[in-house]
């Protein structure tokens, strides 16, 4: 399913009387793709998560639209879109199990489908699996000598030979049990109680006049009939247990979310969300309190159940290397407005304003104030980059802390930074410089750890591809 | 800490401790006492040793004088139709308690669902908490009373209060329906005040899990407030084993002015009842029986609420 | 339901889920959907207004009979009049009003019942805050067992301790039919003043402010008593004055207590008082019968003081009880 925002505003009216209102989100217009997972980025107070609420229907837009598909769900109650919420700190209800927590959405959804004749079903199913009493009391007694006596084993065996329902195999399991009596006898007492009741279904059907197709369907004058029906005890149960298989949080169905650490509360949030197969999913800032370990190891999770599920997911967060990892296409945003969507490598590649290109990345992108003359790039006086068609003007240069090239050839412009400090992580090493010109004063390169470097100035030429040119006044990039 | 300190504390508790010490702790301890002794006399404190007949005559169990055949009933009968203190209390428990706690429920709950027009609402509903139960006790059985206002309303011409012709049952039923009005402020409050302490983020999951209203709130509100109910249900029914002022409240009768009162009489209303007797200084000793055994049932309900909230309620 | 198979391939949807189709959503639509839910939306208001109007009435329908009843002809109230006469009501509350203060020596009975009820607030609230703070912030051998002994005495029926300081005050002589007006007063206050509820809310409150502001205080070389009274007691004024109304309150109202132990009825408060003076006045035929006017007069004498203090404080007297009911 796609969803589609158009235009889409939400404003807080002011707290004093007669002051303007409060704009949170204003004109956004954003496309998530089936099956796609999109990141809304942004810092606090971006607007991100006001707009997932009013995708998730808690919040009311003031103005503009929302499409699931064709459906226009903007004014549509929250209970009635078939989304899956995951909540910032999960609020799970803490009064029931983990079970009851993934269950409760299904109690409160209707099957759609054509009205069938279950009971008759039941008994045709019951009479089939009876009527090869030979292959049944087989898989019994080698149910039986395998060591496993109890009952849950048995109808455990029942389940997976014959793909039935619980409540079937449970009423089998029943029928045998009679000590004393040989299991072909319990058979031949099941078989005859199902044929009298079949006999007394088809006499009520033929009574109403219904007629029964071969799959069951009632057929009210000879048309099948669709009808809403609450979800059956086993129905729920399956599609609980399914969720919970695919979350890995079957240990603790009958446990209570106290009980659960926060990464296990997690994925019963999650399950929760999914378990109504729902048309979206929506992550509020999922991982924000979990910690550091576990967070990598969560969102890795979120990325394969959604991969798994291919549901159309759209993750608020604040942490750009979160959005980064696992997104599709993620959405920069910034005081209510969108800056940019895309990939996420083409945004870090190719950031359109200041504030995109600031946000991503660690470390951050080295700012610079600078200004462009004749063609050539300064920072203090020194020419840096040349080849830049621009009119001359004062400009904010970005530089990507991996986009200086150490020991430069000697035509190339050079930067010369002071090093005052050499940090080695593994494969790279961060050289930290400082410098008057540059945004916090404090300059962060990425080397390979190949190259010899030692305290003192060192020239860096800059390479092409990464350093933007920014409007000073509006943080609009400049292309050249 | 310093030893200084030490003796300090104690003299910061000392009014208290001197306090509590004469008017609480004695008190517990001579009344225990006391019920154990027969003949007791509160004067002089003469008695003649260690009995348990003050609890068997209190109960109905021994006779009044030797040999007499005659049984104390007032107080506690086996035949709830004598309608003794203890008869006449147990049915005002069971049917105010029920009662009052379900409607005041209700009131919350949708109390708390409006918007407009809450704080007013809040405010009438907590107003029968700070009046005086003895004046309002007077306007109901002026309501009540035989051409009062409720018979005009109903068209009837019930003696529901009047000193002789009135029946058990109609005095109940206007009793209980003073101690359900009277009790639902504090309920109503207590209520409210649980639900706002449920984080907002239940209803939204709510919503999103698609439960409708009544749903959201029988399988999310009413079970996040279970420490509240289980507090209020037990709490009432401890307040309604002693149910007293009330009934003075609304007919002012007693032991010394109206033979017939033993009708009326709630458990704590008899002990009080025998405080006003000539003869009590040598009949105290039953009511002290009496006091025993309501602490004791006290005592129950309240290891009764420790046990459930262990077991049952979820505390966030 | 009965059922053979379970099939994991279900049509899920919100029950009676009705979208538009994008191409017919059109502002006439859009209309209808917000009308519809408006108007079920309004039903469902109408209803929860009308039942807590209809138990709104119910709680304050005696207040207001009490007022209008002390605005009534004898004749009315005996009636059951849904309201007075227009023409006599100036009438009939100065009759009313005047016959009851004077009757009821009405002003005597409220002057002994403020005496109690401030003399019991005030010392209820000293010895309180003293020995919150013992417990909240002194250390000492016992302390914990003590305070859940004094927790354990709350459960303890006042009925209990009636008999028994009733039979204390007796033999100490302050209970007699020759009982001095000072005497009185002291029967009716000190053995209510320990209140360990109080001591409990008092004591929770202290606990919660910062351990680092005793210390500080410490260092600065100020003693436990400035602390207690430059420091704690101001941050806890919320919580004092909520004692202080609730203890004025419960003193006010009084009943079962001054009753039993007060044995001359000019001494009583106006909880007793109004419950057994005489408002009788002999009718033609010559028979004793109660001003029923004259009764809800003093009703509204003892209530309505109470209301306004209600008025006022109310915030305080709301959040001090509503932080009451969860224990622990």
């Amino acid at each position: 399913m796609e969803i589609k925002i158009e235009n889409l505003n939400k404003e807080y009216p002011s707290r004093e009387k007669g002051g303007s209102p409060t704009k949170a989100v204003l004109d956004l217009d954003l496309t998530v793709k089936d099956g796609e997972l999109m990141g809304l980025l942004g810092p606090s107070g971006c607007g991100k998560s006001t707009t997932l609420y009013m995708i998730a229907g808690l919040q009311d837009p003031t103005s503009g639209f929302i499409y699931f598909d064709e459906d226009d769900v903007t004014h549509l109650d929250a209970e009635k879109r078939g989304i899956g919420l995951v909540f910032q700190n999960y609020a799970l209800y803490p009064h029931m199990s983990v079970y009851q927590n993934v269950e409760f959405p299904l109690t409160n959804l209707k099957v759609e489908e054509e009205e069938k004749a279950y009971d008759l079903e039941y008994e045709d199913t019951l009479l089939n699996i009876l009527k090869n009493d030979e292959a049944l009391i087989a898989l019994i007694k080698e149910t039986i000598t395998s060591g496993k006596k109890s009952k849950v084993a048995l109808a455990e065996a029942l389940i997976r030979s014959y793909h039935i329902a619980p409540s079937l195999a449970k009423t089998i399991v029943n029928a045998l049990k009679k000590e004393g009596e040989s299991y072909q006898h319990s058979i031949n007492v099941l078989a005859a109680k199902a044929e009298g009741k079949k006999g007394k279904i088809l006499q009520r059907y033929a009574k109403q006049g219904i007629e029964i197709d071969e799959q069951y369907r009632l057929l009210r004058n000879g048309e099948p009939r669709k009808i809403q029906r609450s979800l059956t005890k086993d129905e729920r149960d399956t599609y609980v247990k399914e969720t919970a298989k695919l979350v890995q949080i079957e240990e603790y169905l009958e446990r209570k979310p106290s009980e659960l650490s926060g990464g296990q509360q997690q994925r019963v949030a999650i399950a929760r969300a999914l378990v109504k197969r729902p048309r979206v999913l929506l992550l509020d800032e999922p991982l924000s309190n979990l910690d550091a370990r576990l967070r990598i190891q969560t969102r890795e999770e979120i990325r394969r159940v959604q991969q798994a599920t291919k549901i159309t997911t759209v993750f608020v967060t604040h942490d750009q290397e979160e959005a980064m990892s696992i997104c599709d296409r993620i959405c920069v945003m910034e005081k209510g407005e969108e800056r940019q969507v895309g990939k996420p490598q083409d945004i870090y590649k190719d950031p359109n304003c200041l504030f995109v290109a600031k946000f991503l990345g660690t470390p951050p992108i080295n700012v610079f104030s600078g200004s462009v003359r004749s063609g050539k790039v300064y920072i203090g006086e020194e020419a840096v980059f040349k080849g830049v068609d621009i009119p001359d003007q004062e400009i904010t240069i970005g530089i990507r802390p991996e986009g200086f090239k150490a020991k430069p050839k000697k035509t190339d412009l050079k930067l010369h930074l002071p090093i005052d400090d050499i940090l080695t992580q593994g494969r790279d090493v961060t050289l930290v410089s400082s410098s008057p010109l540059v945004e916090g004063g404090i300059v962060k390169i990425i080397v390979d750890s190949d190259l010899p470097f030692k305290k003192g100035e060192e020239a860096f030429a800059i390479k092409p591809n990464k350093i933007f040119l920014f409007e000073k006044e509006t943080g609009k990039r400049i292309r050249f | 800490m310093d030893k200084k300190n030490k003796w300090k504390a104690w003299l910061y508790l000392a009014p208290v401790l001197i306090l509590m010490a004469v008017f609480t702790f004695y008190p517990i301890i001579s009344t225990f006492i006391a019920s154990f002794l027969k003949d007791y006399n509160n004067v002089t404190g003469e008695n003649s040793g260690f009995t348990f007949y003050n609890y068997q005559y209190v109960l109905g169990l021994a006779e009044r004088y030797e040999g007499s055949g005659v049984f104390f009933k007032e107080f506690f009968s086996l035949n709830p139709a004598e309608h003794s203190a203890f008869w006449n209390t147990m049915f005002i428990t069971f049917v105010t308690v029920p009662i009052s706690v379900v409607l005041s429920l209700a009131i919350a709950i949708l109390i708390h669902s409006i918007k407009p027009l809450k704080k007013i609402f809040q405010t009438v509903f907590f107003m029968p908490y700070v009046t005086n139960v003895i004046a309002v006790g007077m306007v109901f059985s002026l309501l009540f009373s035989q051409f009062g206002v409720w018979n005009r309303i109903f068209g009837l011409s019930t003696a529901w209060l009047a000193d002789n012709s009135a029946t058990w049952g109609g005095v109940m039923f206007v009793l209980c329906l003073y101690i359900i009005w009277s009790a639902l402020p504090y309920k109503i409050l207590i209520f409210l005040s649980g639900f706002e302490g449920i984080d907002r983020q239940y209803y939204e999951a709510a919503k999103i899990d698609g439960a409708g209203r009544f749903k959201t709130t029988m399988k999310v509100t009413i079970p996040l407030i279970s420490p509240q109910i289980l507090y209020i249900t037990v709490t009432s029914f401890i307040g309604a084993f002693k149910e007293y002022s009330s009934v003075v409240g609304l007919i002012n009768r007693s032991y010394s002015s109206d033979q017939n009162v033993q009708d009326l009489y709630t458990v704590v209303y008899w002990i009080y009842d025998q405080m006003s007797k000539g003869d009590w200084n040598t009949t105290s000793q039953f009511a002290d029986a009496a006091a025993m055994i309501l602490l004791f049932v006290i005592l129950i309900f309240t290891l009764i609420e420790l046990w459930v909230s262990k077991k049952k309620v979820v505390y966030r | 339901m009965k059922q053979a198979y379970i099939t994991t391939t279900l049509r899920l949807v919100p029950p009676s889920c009705k979208t538009k189709k994008k191409k017919e959503n059109t502002s006439e639509n859009l209309a209808m959907i917000e009308k519809n839910q408006k108007i079920k939306k309004i039903v469902g208001l109408v209803f929860v207004y009308a039942f807590l109007a209809f138990f709104a009435l119910i709680v304050l329908f005696p207040f207001y009979y009490m007022i209008v009843a002390s605005f009534m002809t004898q004749q009315e109230a005996y009636q059951g009049a849904l309201f007075p006469e227009l023409s006599s009501v100036f009438e009939n509350i100065a009759y009313n009003y005047s016959n009851t203060f004077e009757r009821l020596d009405f002003m005597s009975h409220v002057g002994t019942t403020l005496i109690v009820a401030v003399a019991t607030t005030i010392l209820q609230l000293l010895t309180t805050i003293l020995a919150a703070y013992a417990f909240a912030r002194l250390e000492f051998r016992g302390r914990d067992v003590l305070f859940i002994f004094f927790l354990t005495t709350m459960m303890v029926p006042g009925e209990l301790l009636a008999i028994a300081n009733y039979t204390t005050m007796a033999n100490l002589g302050f209970i007699n039919k020759s009982q001095t007006y000072g005497e009185a007063l002291f029967v009716m206050i000190v053995p209510l003043i320990a209140s360990s509820f109080y001591i409990y809310l008092l004591r929770q409150n202290f606990k919660q402010i910062p351990n680092e502001l005793y210390l500080a205080s410490k260092v600065d070389g100020k003693s436990d008593w400035t602390f207690l009274w430059k420091v704690m007691a101001p941050l806890s004024s919320p919580t004092l004055i909520t004692i202080a109304i609730l203890s004025f309150i419960s003193s006010w109202n009084s009943y079962v207590w001054p009753n039993r132990s007060v044995t001359k009825p000019e001494f009583q408060v106006i909880s007793v008082i109004i419950r057994t003076g005489s408002l009788t006045v002999q009718d033609e035929m010559g028979n004793w019968v109660t001003m029923l006017p004259w009764q809800m007069t003093a009703s509204v004498l003892t209530v309505v003081p109470l209301l306004l203090l209600f008025i006022i404080f109310r915030k305080y007297i709301m959040s001090g009880t509503g932080r009451s009911g969860i224990k622990g």
